[in-house]
C-alpha cells in the first residue's frame, strides 16, 4: 500500500482542506465549550491560589514542588514530536511527514503554550515573575543566570518563538491558497495580511527553500537542548534521585515518545473528523507508530539504566529512594508508569495492531498517562524521601486545586487546538501536492525504464 | 562599564569558593553547638519565634507540615525496638547551616539568596518569587515556604500579641522562602557599632536569639576569622577546617577521639555550623 | 516606452520549462528574460530553479551573522551583569562561571539565528510583497504561471510563444 494515492488531483487537495475550515458542526461548539469549562476551573483554581496562597495546592516544607512541575515537563515533552516531524524528518527527506507535520507543529507550538502556564501558577509571587527576565535596569539587578529554571526560561522562549516562527513561514504558501480559495470575509482578511503577499513567484520559493531548511536545523538541536534543560533541573541539582547523569539523554527521550503518543492520538482524530483518509493514511500511521514503538524502547533502555545506575551506584540515599518508589506510597504510581511505558508500547509490535485505529487510539492514550506519571514519579518521591531523614514525608498528597489545574491545562491545550484547526489548514496543502507530484514523478521514472515490477513497491 | 568591568577584574570574577578563594576577612561568622549539652527543651526556638517574627501557625498546620521553626529541635530516638529507651531521645538543633558553598544559591532564578561578605547565605524577601527551587536543592530542607498570608491570617499574632514583633526584622508575605539569618539584625548593629568606633567587633559581642536563650549554653556564636573567639578555639581544638569536604582528624586509623563533626560535610556544601557529637553513657 | 505585463498559465512544469528555455534563448526587443520574468508555482520545485540558471541566495549569510551576533551578545551580556550585579557568590561558584554562561550562549545563538534567518527571508523574498499586476489564483492550486513584462510591441510575438506551448489562458495587463 502506499502512503499516498499519486493521482489525488491538487485542485481536490485544496477543496477538500479547505473543508476542514468551513463552518464547524454542532460537535465542535459542545466540545469547544466543555473545553473552555475546564479552562474555567483551571482558572478558578489559580484566582482560589493567587488569593489564598501556595497552601491550598498541599504542598508543605517538604513537598516543595508537585503536580505543576511534573505537568509542566510533560506538556514540554509533549512539544518535542512537532519538531521530530518537521525538522528531523524534512532533513531526512522522509516524505511522509508531510500531510502530518502541520497540525503536529501546531501541537509543539500549544504544549508549550500550556507548559508556560505551569511555570506561572507554581510561583509563590506569580505577580513578581517578570524578575526572573533579564531586563535592564537602572540598580543593575539581573536574574541569576546560574539557575537551571532561568535556562529554562531561556530555552523554552526561544523553542517557542522558534517554533511559531516555524510554523508560520511553513504556513505562508498555504495561507496563499486561502486567501485565494476563500469568499470575502475575516477570514480573507485575515489570510491577506498574514500571506504577506505571497505568490509562488521562483524567488520566493528559493529563499524559502533555505530559510526552511535553515530553521530545522536549528530546532533539531534546539528541541534537544530545551528538554536537557528540562532534566538539567533536576540533574543539576543534589537531591538523591534527582542528581543523575543520564537523565538529559532521558528525558530527551521520554519527550519524543509522549509526543509521537500524542501524534498518534490527534492523528486518529483530525483523520475521522476532517475525513482526511486520503491524506493521513495508514501506511502513514503504520511508520509513526513504528517510530513510537521505536522511541518507546530507548526510552525502556535509559529507564533500566536509570535504575541500574543508581542500585550499583554507591549513594545509599539514591537508592534509598528507589526503594521508596518500588515499595513505597508511590509504588502504584510507579509500577503503572512502568507498565505503561515498557510494556503497553509492546503491543505495537504485533503488525496486526499497527493499523487498528481502536487499539491505537487506547495505547497512545495509555502511553501517555505512562509519561505523565513518569514525570511525577521524577519530581515527587525524592521529596518524600530526601536526603534528611527528619523531613521525610510520605504522606502528602495533591489538593484538589492541584488536579484541576492539571485538568484544566488539558482543556486549555483542546481549546487551542481547536481554535486553530478551523482557523488554519491543519494539513499542509502545497506540501502534499509535492509528496504527490515526486511519488507520480519517480513512478513515471521507474516505468519508463521498466523497473517498476523490480522495485516492487514504487514510488520512492 | 560593565564589559571593561569584566575584563579588569577577571581573575577575581574566576575564583571558586571556599576552596581556592581569599579567606573572609574581617569576619566570617559560624556557630558550634554541643549536643552533649543540648536538653531538647526547645528555648532556643520559642526565642527564634520571638526574634525573627515567625508565624505561630497553629496546630492544624503544623501537623501539615506547614511549620516556620527556623530553628527546630529534632528528635532521635536509639533504634533498639524499646518504645522508651533508657537515655531517651537524642536532640538536634538544627537551622540553616549557612553554607560557604550554599546549593541553594546558585539555582534561585533570581538571585534572592546569595553568600555574603561575613559569610552569611542571605535571603533578600523583596526579590523572591517563590519559584522553592533553594528548597527543593537544600539537603538539610531548613527552608521554610510563606505557604498563606501569616500577617493576615488570624492567630497568627492575635490582637495586642503582633505589638511584639521585633521591629527590627520585616514580617513576610505570603509566597516569599524564609530562613536562619544568624539574626542578621544583631549582627548589623554590631558590626556599624563598630564600625563607628573604628574596631571590629570582639567576641561575645553578638549573641543569636538561639544562643541568648539556650539554658545550658550549648550554643557558641562568633567570628571564625577572630583568633581570639571562642567558636575559632572551639573549631580549632576540634580539628575541623571550614574548606574540607572531610577533615584530616577523620582518616585517622581507628578514627578520631574529638567529638566535632558537620552534617553532610561529604556533599560539600562547607556548612558553618559544627556539632560536637553527645557523650554516650555507653562510650564513657 | 510603457511596460505591458503577461501572464500565463500552463498544467505543467514541462510545459513551463519549454516556455522559459525558448524566453531565454530568443532575443525579442524590449524583453529581458533574466529581469522581465518570474515562474510562478503551487510547488516548491527545484527544477524550477534549474532551468532558470543560477540565481544566488543569500539568507544564509543572515542566519551566520544572526547566530554569531546572538550567541556573542549573550556571553558578553550575561558575563558583563553577572560582573556587575553587586559580585555576589553563589553557591561557591566563580560569579562568571562557564557552563551555565555557555548553556545561555547556545541559546541565544539558536534564537539569533533563527529570527535574523526569517528577517533575511523576507527581505531576500521580498515580503511582504505588494501584489503583481496580474495574478490567477489557479497558481495556488495547480498550474504553473509564467509571468512577463515587456514593451507592448513584443507582446505579440511572447504570446505566441505561449500559446505554441499549450498555454491554459493568457492574461493580459489592460492598455493605458
Amino acid at each position: 500500500m502506499k502512503d499516498i494515492s499519486e493521482d489525488i488531483a491538487w485542485a481536490k487537495i485544496n477543496t477538500d482542506v479547505l473543508k476542514s475550515l468551513e463552518n464547524p458542526r454542532k460537535l465542535y461548539w459542545v466540545i469547544l465549550l466543555i473545553a473552555i469549562a475546564m479552562v474555567g476551573v483551571a482558572a478558578g483554581c489559580e484566582v482560589y491560589q493567587y488569593n489564598t496562597g501556595m497552601g491550598v495546592s498541599n504542598k508543605n516544607n517538604t513537598h516543595v514542588w508537585g503536580l505543576y512541575i511534573a505537568t509542566f515537563i510533560f506538556w514540554i515533552g509533549m512539544s518535542h514530536s512537532g519538531t521530530l516531524l518537521s525538522a528531523i524528518l524534512h532533513l531526512m527527506h522522509a516524505d511522509w511527514r508531510k500531510p502530518i507535520y502541520r497540525f503536529a507543529e501546531a501541537m509543539t507550538t500549544f504544549s508549550l503554550m500550556t507548559a508556560g502556564l505551569f511555570v506561572a501558577v507554581h510561583l509563590g509571587r506569580v505577580w513578581q515573575i517578570y524578575y526572573a527576565l533579564p531586563y535592564p535596569n537602572g540598580r543593575q539587578v539581573w536574574p541569576n543566570f546560574q539557575s537551571p529554571l532561568l535556562w529554562d526560561a531561556m530555552a523554552i522562549f526561544t523553542y517557542l518563538s522558534s517554533s511559531i516562527l516555524f510554523l508560520y513561514v511553513g504556513m505562508i504558501p498555504d495561507l496563499a491558497i486561502c486567501r485565494d480559495h476563500l469568499h470575502p470575509g475575516w477570514r480573507k482578511t485575515l489570510y491577506t495580511a498574514l500571506s504577506l503577499g505571497w505568490e509562488g513567484t521562483d524567488r520566493q520559493w528559493r529563499n524559502f527553500r533555505v530559510t526552511y531548511l535553515t530553521i530545522a536545523c536549528f530546532l533539531i538541536p534546539l528541541a534537544v537542548s530545551v528538554h536537557s534543560i528540562v532534566a538539567s533541573d533536576f540533574a543539576m541539582s543534589q537531591q538523591p534521585g534527582w542528581h543523575i547523569t543520564s537523565f538529559p539523554p532521558y528525558f530527551v527521550a521520554g519527550a519524543l515518545y509522549s509526543g509521537c503518543a500524542a501524534i498518534i492520538t490527534l492523528f486518529i482524530i483530525l483523520r475521522y473528523v476532517f475525513k482526511f483518509e486520503e491524506y493521513m493514511t495508514l501506511p502513514i500511521l503504520k511508520k509513526i507508530v513504528r517510530l513510537t514503538f521505536a522511541i518507546a524502547m530507548v526510552w525502556t533502555y535509559l529507564n533500566l539504566i536509570e535504575y541500574a545506575s543508581v542500585w550499583y551506584g554507591h549513594d545509599q540515599a539514591s537508592k534509598d529512594v528507589l526503594i521508596q518508589k518500588a515499595t513505597g506510597v508511590y509504588a502504584p504510581f510507579w509500577w503503572m508508569m512502568n507498565f505503561c511505558g515498557s510494556i503497553v508500547p509492546l503491543i505495537l509490535f504485533f503488525k496486526r495492531f499497527q493499523t487498528h485505529i481502536p487499539v491505537l487510539f487506547a495505547v497512545s492514550l495509555l502511553l501517555n498517562m505512562g509519561m505523565w506519571l513518569e514525570r511525577w514519579m521524577i519530581v515527587a518521591p525524592t521529596f518524600s524521601h530526601g536526603y534528611y531523614p527528619w523531613t521525610w514525608d510520605h504522606d502528602q498528597w495533591p489538593s484538589l486545586v492541584q488536579w484541576g489545574m492539571v485538568f484544566g491545562s488539558f482543556g486549555w491545550f483542546t481549546l487551542l487546538f481547536m481554535v486553530f484547526c478551523k482557523v488554519f489548514p491543519s494539513v499542509s496543502m502545497y506540501e502534499v501536492k509535492e509528496m504527490v507530484y515526486h511519488r507520480s514523478q519517480a513512478t513515471k521514472k521507474l516505468e519508463v525504464t521498466g523497473n517498476l515490477a523490480a522495485a516492487g513497491k514504487g514510488a520512492h | 562599564m560593565s564589559v571593561s568591568n569584566l575584563l579588569e577584574n577577571w581573575s577575581d570574577f574566576r575564583h571558586t569558593h571556599p576552596v581556592d578563594d581569599v579567606p573572609h576577612n574581617p569576619y566570617k561568622w559560624a556557630m558550634s553547638i554541643d549536643l552533649d549539652a543540648c536538653s531538647g527543651c526547645n528555648a532556643c526556638s520559642v526565642a527564634c519565634y520571638a526574634e525573627n517574627n515567625l508565624p505561630v501557625v497553629g496546630k492544624d498546620k503544623y501537623a501539615h507540615g506547614y511549620a516556620m521553626h527556623w530553628m527546630r529541635i529534632e528528635r532521635y530516638w536509639d533504634e533498639d525496638g524499646r518504645d522508651f529507651p533508657d537515655q531517651g531521645a537524642q536532640f538536634l538543633p538544627m537551622m540553616c547551616q549557612q553554607c560557604e558553598a550554599a546549593p541553594c544559591e546558585t539555582v534561585c532564578p533570581v538571585g534572592a539568596t546569595n553568600h555574603t561578605p561575613d559569610g552569611i547565605n542571605s535571603q533578600i524577601y523583596n526579590r523572591c518569587i517563590g519559584s522553592r527551587y533553594c528548597e527543593a536543592n537544600c539537603p538539610y530542607k531548613v527552608r521554610y515556604f510563606n505557604w498563606y498570608d501569616y500577617p493576615t491570617t488570624d492567630n497568627v499574632w492575635p490582637a495586642e500579641m503582633n505589638q511584639q514583633l521585633n521591629p527590627d526584622v520585616t514580617v513576610r508575605g505570603k509566597g516569599v522562602m524564609e530562613k536562619c539569618t544568624f539574626c542578621i539584625q544583631r549582627v548589623t548593629v554590631a558590626k556599624n557599632n563598630a564600625k563607628n568606633e573604628g574596631r571590629l567587633v570582639h567576641d561575645g559581642e553578638v549573641w543569636t536569639a538561639c544562643q541568648q536563650a539556650c539554658p545550658t549554653g550549648a550554643i557558641t556564636f562568633g567570628n571564625l576569622v577572630d583568633p581570639e573567639s571562642k567558636v575559632h578555639k572551639q573549631w580549632q581544638a576540634q580539628q575541623v577546617e571550614l574548606a574540607k569536604d572531610a577533615q584530616t582528624k577523620d582518616k585517622e586509623e581507628g578514627g578520631s577521639e574529638l567529638r566535632g563533626y558537620r552534617i553532610f560535610e561529604e556533599l560539600r556544601p562547607y556548612p558553618s555550623v559544627m556539632y560536637l557529637e553527645r557523650v554516650r553513657e555507653s562510650a564513657v | 516606452m510603457s511596460k505591458r505585463h503577461l501572464l500565463a498559465l500552463f498544467s505543467n512544469f514541462d510545459e513551463a520549462e519549454a516556455v522559459v528555455r525558448e524566453l531565454r534563448s530568443v532575443r525579442i526587443k524590449g524583453f529581458d528574460a533574466d529581469k522581465d520574468m518570474i515562474v510562478k508555482s503551487p510547488i516548491e520545485h527545484p527544477e524550477v530553479e534549474e532551468f532558470l540558471g543560477d540565481k544566488p541566495v543569500y539568507v544564509q549569510w543572515f542566519t551566520l551573522g544572526g547566530a554569531l551576533t546572538g550567541g556573542l551578545l549573550a556571553f558578553f551580556l550575561i558575563s558583563g551583569s553577572q560582573a556587575n550585579f553587586f559580585s555576589q557568590v553563589k553557591g561557591g561558584k566563580p560569579i562568571v562561571p562557564f557552563p551555565p554562561n555557555f548553556v545561555l550562549t547556545y541559546e541565544m545563538f539558536i534564537l539569533g539565528g533563527v529570527y535574523i534567518s526569517i528577517l533575511g527571508f523576507l527581505i531576500c523574498a521580498g515580503l511582504p510583497a505588494s501584489r503583481s499586476p496580474l495574478y490567477s489564483a489557479k497558481v495556488s492550486e495547480d498550474q504553473v504561471g509564467i509571468l512577463v513584462q515587456a514593451d507592448e510591441a513584443a507582446s505579440s510575438t511572447l504570446k505566441s510563444i505561449f500559446i505554441k506551448h499549450q498555454a491554459l489562458e493568457i492574461q493580459e495587463e489592460a492598455g493605458k
